[in-house]
């Protein structure tokens, strides 16, 4: 078990009170987009948007247009320390969104998506389509870390919840693992082109998901060895978001381009359909609440955010219509 | 009233076409007359705009109405880098003239307001070129006071470091977004502001330097205030109706071309100290000998689907004072806006083209170059470019396409895949041509006043009128309103065969005498081709007696010689010259030398 860092580097950390632990929990969503979003126009509020439980609206903080595809909020800090992965960078907020800095330079463009370290706040991943970054102190400097990965485009990476020197990394070119905080990279026996998202069980570090543009749903249980395809269910080949319900990891929730939202309860082997109530199935996003795993959160391509409080069994649209919801991340405080 | 005749007048006058080109005086004459035409358009204009506020101040004009304009705008800044580049235009034209309240105020938009740095080069170049203004203006600032949390020397450095890299990769392997008739003001801007206002002389060198080598790439293919050639980008309307480009604004404020305009986009480089060097002003207007310029330019940042992160983009351009054709290889070298070859001519505005194409579109395309899910980036994509998705569109290139020039003679074939998003090819053909015969011998014969084009399809056609247009959108982020209207009346090609192709011919009275020898020469060179899928090929004997044969995709032979178009130079040209990697560019004109090293950040004359 690794120690908790209690400083962030060069920054002074201001940690929030927050609600019952394990009661109330925090929505936060990352909206790339509303449908006419033109470069240079006069274009709606996006960005990063969050809601406590028992808020009606949506707060907003953070730049209101700067292509926020994903978000990484720190857990143990509950919420003080908050990034926003965008076209113009990573933004990282470290009084819970009151201030925010572009740490990164001109080099590092279209941030697909950004994790923090749990344990270690300072080092942090984020992906671009030219490929991975790091930072190692809280991203006052970042580093290119793409040695042994082939197509660059990368869409998302993890830091494995006990080692984090394992990572694991969707590209163009299958999923890749590093075993050295991405110092070098090979590819895990997955090799099939557009991985769109990898999901570790919050439990078993050595079980993986990956979702892919084309080619379905594959499942790890050997740390990337050898992947299954899991079929059993699915009507579907393209899944942009899976979500492991952290209080039950034999829970998972998947959905894609126009896929609606599936769920599986035997670890991946076999899916079923969830869609009462969603009146998109374009899905982008999926998180599950780590307070109460009935309740289920999906972002949508362009009808804004559902909520389901019975598992997945029904959905209600909460706001945000219009907007393509890129990340969503449910924090319990 | 009887001021703007005179002043139209004399800018008439002093619009230049063939050998006669004005001295440096007449020149800068001209030059300040139309600065003054076309800004004096905006200091009395009434509606607040940045360009407004930059000529009031320039002038030293209704100073308070300025400020209350800036205030007014400053309320809710939009735009991203379209709001950084103007806005940071006006204030440096007028911050010794503006109230203090009015610096705060923009100061204080600096701090508050995030604009989107966007996601390709003019995007970029407009974005830091405006922030290394800015973080100039108010140094030694902490990052509290930027609305990125950076500081001013943080965000100087950063801004700096982009722009020295984009001007080093544009000279070494070409530039990015090049030669577009739609684009060249987003490049155009920033360095002209660079050059005037950088305050730390090498920057304001590069400024100029990068000024002058945008504009010589122009001028070395321009045409009465036309872009020739190939382009990486151009909006529907301009594509048809060529001088409606902004490219086309530029050309009629500094090489004094084409027609007189109030364009927005060139308001603040007029107010501006940067003169274009009279060599590059030759070069633009001198048409007494006919141009071959070859150039090596480079694909838009490839982000998947592909080997290479920039390929090479080759270009080939011939013209005369009359006309000219010019191409880029074919294949997919831009998203979306690619013209891949077009006949542009001096006869008939605002319609002096003749170009077709292969009108297509896909996610693939697109998820080349943009990072969005492939499955939806086509209803991204037509948000902001509407025609994208549309068979009957007028830009775009085509993977499915490909070209082979030599001198002012075209081949173009098209093996399309069966299934693809359209599997016709079109071509352009406007109103207001004196003559467009089908001949016999399968030539499709056109007289546009001196300039004949002659069009051979390759497989059978059919003609469709054109009805209407697609409107242009985009006119709330700064750009030009243009004309929305039926177009009825131009003619459109139009052939379903996937394997396809066409040979154009192109001559002047000039250089064959009459429109009957023109006429009489095509009918004796007929194409030879094969058009079966996977084996699509054309041999053609020119007017000009080169015998030219072309198998899709890259398999040219000229004279029965291999041409390797790897071996492009950056500019090779009568007037420029320049290698791959050299970051050099030597321009020359009747024993003229003007030399920019951007390694050494200097240049000769």
């Amino acid at each position: 078990m690794k120690s908790l860092k209690v400083f962030f580097t060069g920054l002074t950390l201001t940690v929030f009170s927050a609600g019952l632990f394990g009661q109330q929990s925090t929505v936060y969503i990352s909206v790339l987009s509303t449908k006419l979003f033109v470069v240079g126009a006069a274009n709606p509020e996006t960005g990063l948007y969050y809601k406590k439980t028992g808020d009606t609206v949506w707060n907003h903080t953070g730049a209101k247009n700067i292509r926020a595809f994903g978000l990484a909020v720190h857990t143990p800090y509950k919420g003080s320390l908050i990034c926003i992965a965008s076209g113009n960078g990573v933004h990282r907020s470290t009084d819970g969104g009151a201030t925010w800095r572009i740490t990164t330079g001109w080099e590092i463009t279209e941030v697909l998506s950004v994790v923090i370290d749990q344990s270690d706040p300072n080092f942090m991943l984020c992906t671009t389509p030219y490929g991975v970054h790091r930072t190692l102190d809280g991203g006052i400097t970042w580093k290119e870390c793409n040695n042994g990965i082939k197509e660059k485009f990368a869409s998302s990476v993890v830091i494995d919840h006990e080692n984090n020197k394992i990572l694991y990394c969707g590209t163009e070119d299958g999923v890749y693992r590093s075993e050295n905080m991405g110092e070098s990279w090979q590819r895990t026996g997955l090799g099939v082109s557009g991985v769109r998202v990898v999901v570790q069980n919050p439990k078993d570090p050595n079980t993986l998901v990956a979702g892919t543009d084309d080619h379905g749903i594959y499942v790890t249980r050997n740390a990337g060895k050898y992947w299954e395809k899991t079929e059993a269910g699915l009507d579907h080949l393209t899944f942009y978001a899976i979500a492991y319900d952290p209080t039950n990891p034999q829970v998972l929730y998947a959905g894609g381009y126009v896929t609606g939202v599936y769920k599986s309860s035997d670890g991946g082997l076999s899916w079923t359909r969830k869609n009462e109530g969603l009146t998109n199935l374009n899905i982008h996003s999926l998180a599950v609440d780590p307070t109460n795993g009935s309740r289920v959160f999906v972002g949508t391509q362009w009808s804004g955010v559902f909520q389901s409080d019975n598992a997945g069994d029904t959905w209600r649209n909460i706001g945000l219509n219009g907007s393509q919801v890129w990340t969503i991340s449910v924090q319990p405080f | 009233m009887k001021h703007t005749i005179l002043v139209l007048l004399l800018i008439a006058l002093s619009q230049q076409v063939g050998a006669q080109v004005p001295d440096r005086d007449a020149y800068l004459r001209g030059f300040e007359q139309r600065v003054s035409y076309v800004t004096s358009f905006y200091d009395t204009m009434q509606t607040a705009g940045y360009y407004q506020i930059a000529v009031r101040y320039a002038h030293n004009r209704d100073i308070a109405r300025a400020d209350k304009m800036f205030a007014e705008l400053l309320r809710e800044p939009r735009g991203d880098m379209f709001w950084m580049i103007p806005s940071i235009g006006a204030y440096l034209h007028g911050k010794d003239k503006m109230s203090a309240e009015t610096r705060a105020l923009v100061r204080n938009a600096w701090k508050t307001y995030a604009p989107y740095r966007g996601d390709t080069e003019n995007h970029w170049c407009m974005y830091y070129s405006a922030l290394y203004l800015a973080a100039e203006q108010w140094p030694n600032l902490p990052g509290s006071e930027w609305y990125n949390g950076k500081s001013s020397e943080e965000n100087l450095r950063e801004a700096k470091e982009y722009l020295i890299h984009w001007i080093k990769i544009t000279t070494s392997i070409g530039q990015g977004e090049f030669d577009s008739p739609d684009y060249f003001p987003e490049y155009a801007m920033p360095m002209v502001l660079l050059s005037h206002f950088a305050r730390d002389p090498e920057m304001k060198m590069r400024g100029t330097m990068m000024s002058d080598y945008i504009f010589a790439d122009f001028a070395t293919e321009h045409l009465d205030g036309q872009y020739i050639g190939g382009y990486s980008r151009i909006y529907q309307p301009a594509v048809y109706k060529p001088l409606l480009s902004g490219g086309s604004a530029f050309a009629w404020l500094y090489f004094g071309t084409g027609t007189p305009t109030n364009s927005g986009w060139i308001v603040i480089p007029a107010l501006c100290d940067y003169r274009l060097p009279q060599i590059i002003y030759s070069i633009a207007v001198d048409r007494s000998s006919t141009i071959i310029e070859k150039e090596r330019k480079r694909v838009r940042n490839v982000i998947r689907f592909g080997t290479e992160k920039n390929p090479p983009a080759y270009k080939y351009t011939y013209i005369t004072k009359d006309y000219g054709i010019g191409s880029l290889q074919g294949g997919i070298l831009q998203p979306i806006q690619q013209h891949t070859w077009g006949v542009r001519y001096t006869y008939g505005r605002p319609y002096t083209t003749i170009f077709g194409l292969h009108p297509y579109w896909s996610g693939y395309e697109v998820g080349m170059f943009f990072p969005e899910e492939v499955k939806t980036l086509i209803a991204d994509v037509v948000a902001s470019k509407g025609t994208y998705n549309n068979p009957d569109k007028w830009t775009g290139g085509s993977p499915f396409e490909r070209t082979f020039q030599h001198r002012n003679t075209l081949l173009v074939l098209y093996d399309i895949q069966p299934g693809t998003t359209t599997e016709h090819i079109d071509g352009f053909f406007p109103r207001n041509l004196e003559e467009r015969i089908v001949d016999p011998s399968g030539w499709i014969i056109c007289k546009a006043g001196d300039t004949y084009v002659g069009w051979y399809p390759l497989q059978e056609y059919e003609w469709k009128e054109e009805l209407e247009s697609p409107a242009n959108s985009l006119s709330d982020i700064g750009r030009p309103q243009l004309e929305r209207v039926k177009e009825t009346g131009n003619w459109r090609l139009r052939s379903h065969k996937r394997q396809n192709g066409y040979v154009i011919e192109v001559r002047s009275n000039d250089e064959i005498g009459s429109f009957e020898k023109f006429k009489a020469g095509l009918q004796k060179h007929i194409p030879k081709a094969t058009l079966l899928p996977g084996k699509v090929s054309v041999h053609y004997k020119t007017l000009g007696g080169d015998a030219m044969q072309f198998a899709f995709p890259e398999k040219r032979v000229l004279n029965g010689k291999a041409i390797d178009l790897s071996k492009t130079r950056l500019f090779d040209g009568p007037f420029l010259s320049a290698d791959v990697g050299s970051e050099k560019l030597t321009m020359t004109y009747k024993g003229k030398k003007r030399v920019l090293d951007f390694k050494a950040v200097t240049i000769t004359e």
